[in-house]
């Protein structure tokens, strides 16, 4: 493996309902740390699942899968590999409604072995960071749309990832919205220099990227 | 934030749910509660029965189905007194009459001359002296029952019992009934020259298993000798029956509370199964989820297990202003309540087992696409 690649993927497929749906067809990737790559596609291209891979949240069929370090295709358990290396943002908040904003983002330190206090200060210097120091302990139903994406930015850093991994993370946002969450991505490939592979079908959006993958019928189109 | 504080908030999300879960394994907790204050309480009488007068051991008639159907000659009163190592016996004939609203009254007769074995301490008047007066004393529980006192009178079979005293033993059976001579209780009962059971008290240093057991080798056809509640249960069927009883319904109650975790715990699993996926996202081990299900369902039925525990005391309490106050004697021991509590533990740890083993199960993608 390449010292500069970050991501490694030789022939890497996948299919669902025992071989009915073929979601990827032999795949082949390379992603350098610190780039900031953009996925394109038409709907059901196989994005989300090659992502998913990368994450670790699925195994392939076939193929070899190698991120910063781990081979995901060895069948241990990844959940140490995705809550050192992988911060996830999808394009549903997805956050727990009886929790405060400040516990959501707590949630992916359980695994740490932080006192509740270290914990909490974690917290809130990443909600200070995505500028929600004022809503810390307001309930997610009580936030905007962007304030809520961008908590869910702040709980995908809170393991200081060094990958984080954004399935279309404005796909549900109006453009002022959406164009902010990106602002913040931004910032973070640019200034945390961590990898950011983003998921999107929206051209303009992808164009801010270093490199842009588009993928078709579960196949890097060249 | 604690991980204990999340599971303690969790069951709370869907208030209604959980209260009808908690209100369902409370009711079989309070049940099960219920029954052993009543069945404690029982046993504890039972055993004041066999050691009455500290006495240390009772003999009864061998092959009975139950302590008050014993009966065996007045002779072996004798007989076992001159025992070795025996210091006193005394028989004792025991009737059960309905008098008043209490359908066991009991009717204890005994040698005058051995009442004091009774330890009973008599609060006025006082006591029968002589085997053929018709006189007797009567338990204070009784007196207020009957609103009667010293020189009143009370009819059995047909012949008026003059109240010469009134008695307090610390024993609800005995304190709701009256003590009379053996003679005048064997008539009432038509079993002249017959007692119930003889109590024993052997001498300092005699070892009672030693005399136990002469006294069983040489009158084991008509005899058996019970020196503590568990040689009782082996002798007498109504205790072995409560217990059983009050063991299938704990088993019912737990099955029907388990039913009901599972149930609301797989509801609760199903409709987070987005959420779920999302912690497997951010790096949750699979032990992690299954302890955090599992912990919801403890804190649910531990929750029920208070609930159940104050319902079961609130229960006993309405069924003794009821007038059952007379027959029931209840005891609240701790290990009543931390039986409650094992239960709702093992309700909630056996009924949560399967949704958390599934919810830490569920592949990640999937939990994720769920709408
Ligand atoms: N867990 C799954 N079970 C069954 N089919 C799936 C699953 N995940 C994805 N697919 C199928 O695989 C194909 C690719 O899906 P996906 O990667 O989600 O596409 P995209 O993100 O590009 O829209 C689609 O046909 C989709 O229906
Ligand atoms: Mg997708």
């Amino acid at each position: 493996m390449n010292e500069e690649n970050i991501v490694e993927i030789k022939d890497l497929r996948k299919s669902f309902d025992k071989g009915k749906v073929t979601a990827l067809n032999g795949i082949d990737l390379e992603i350098k740390k610190g780039e900031f790559v953009s996925i394109t596609g038409p709907s059901g291209s196989g994005k989300s699942t090659l992502l998913n891979m990368i994450g670790a949240l699925d195994r392939a069929d076939e193929g070899s899968v190698h991120v910063a370090g781990y081979d995901l295709t060895l069948k241990n358990d990844l959940s140490e590999f995705r809550s050192r290396e992988i911060g996830f943002i999808f394009q549903l908040h997805n956050l727990i409604p009886n929790l405060s904003v400040l516990e959501n983002v707590e949630i992916p330190l359980f695994e740490r072995n932080l006192s509740g206090e270290e914990m909490r200060e974690r917290a809130l210097k990443l909600l200070e960071y995505m500028g929600l120091s004022d809503k810390v302990n307001r309930k997610p139903t009580e936030l905007s749309g962007g304030e809520r994406q961008r908590v869910a930015i702040a709980r995908a850093l809170a393991n200081e990832p060094s990958i984080i991994l954004a399935d279309e993370p404005t796909g549900s946002l109006d453009s002022k919205n959406g164009q902010l969450i990106l602002e913040h991505l931004r910032e973070l490939h640019e200034k945390e220099k961590v990898t950011l592979i983003m998921v999107t079908h929206d051209m303009n959006v992808a164009s801010l990227a270093n490199r842009t993958i588009e993928v078709l019928d579960g196949r890097i189109k060249t | 934030m604690s991980f204990i504080s999340l599971i303690v908030k969790n069951p709370f999300r869907n208030k209604t749910r959980s209260i009808l879960a908690i209100i369902g394994i409370a009711i079989g907790i309070a049940t099960i509660v219920a029954l052993g204050i009543v069945t404690d309480g029982l046993k504890s009488s039972t055993e004041d029965t066999l050691k009455a007068g500290g006495s240390d051991f009772t003999v009864m008639e061998s092959n009975i189905s139950d302590m008050l159907f014993s009966s065996i000659d007045e002779d072996y009163v004798d007989k076992i007194m001159e025992t070795d190592g025996v210091e006193d016996a005394v028989g004792v004939l025991t009737a059960v009459q309905p008098i008043g609203d209490n359908p066991y009254f009991i009717i204890i007769g005994i040698d005058p001359a051995k009442l004091y074995l009774s330890e009973m301490e008599i609060t006025s008047g006082s006591a029968f002296s002589s085997e053929d007066a018709k006189e007797l004393v009567m338990g204070k529980v009784a007196a207020e029952n009957l609103n009667k006192t010293v020189g009143d009178s009370l009819t059995l079979n047909n012949t008026d019992y003059k109240i010469v005293g009134i008695y307090q033993t610390g024993n609800l059976q005995q304190d709701g009934g009256v003590f009379m001579s053996l003679d005048n209780a064997q008539e009432i009962q038509g079993e002249e020259g017959k007692v119930t059971m003889i109590y024993v008290k052997i001498e300092k240093d005699a070892n009672v298993e030693q005399i136990t057991q002469s006294i069983e080798d040489k009158y084991g056809n008509d005899l058996t000798t019970v020196a503590s509640l568990e040689d009782l249960q082996s002798v007498d069927q109504g205790l072995n029956v409560i217990d059983t009883a009050s063991w299938a319904i704990s088993l019912l109650a737990i099955v029907i509370g388990g039913v009901g975790v599972i149930n609301t715990m797989i509801m609760s699993v199903y409709e987070r199964t987005r959420e779920i996926g999302v912690l497997k996202a951010v790096g949750w081990k699979n032990r992690r989820i299954l302890s955090m299900i599992l912990g919801e369902s403890v804190v649910l039925t531990l929750f029920a297990g208070v609930v159940g525990i104050v319902m079961g005391v609130v229960a006993i309490q309405v069924i003794l202003a009821m007038g059952m106050s007379g027959i029931i004697e209840p005891i609240y021991s701790l290990d009543v309540f931390l039986r409650g509590f094992l239960v709702a533990l093992i309700v909630g740890l056996v009924g949560g087992f399967y949704p958390a083993y599934r919810a830490s199960n569920l592949p990640p993608t999937e939990a994720l696409r769920y709408e």
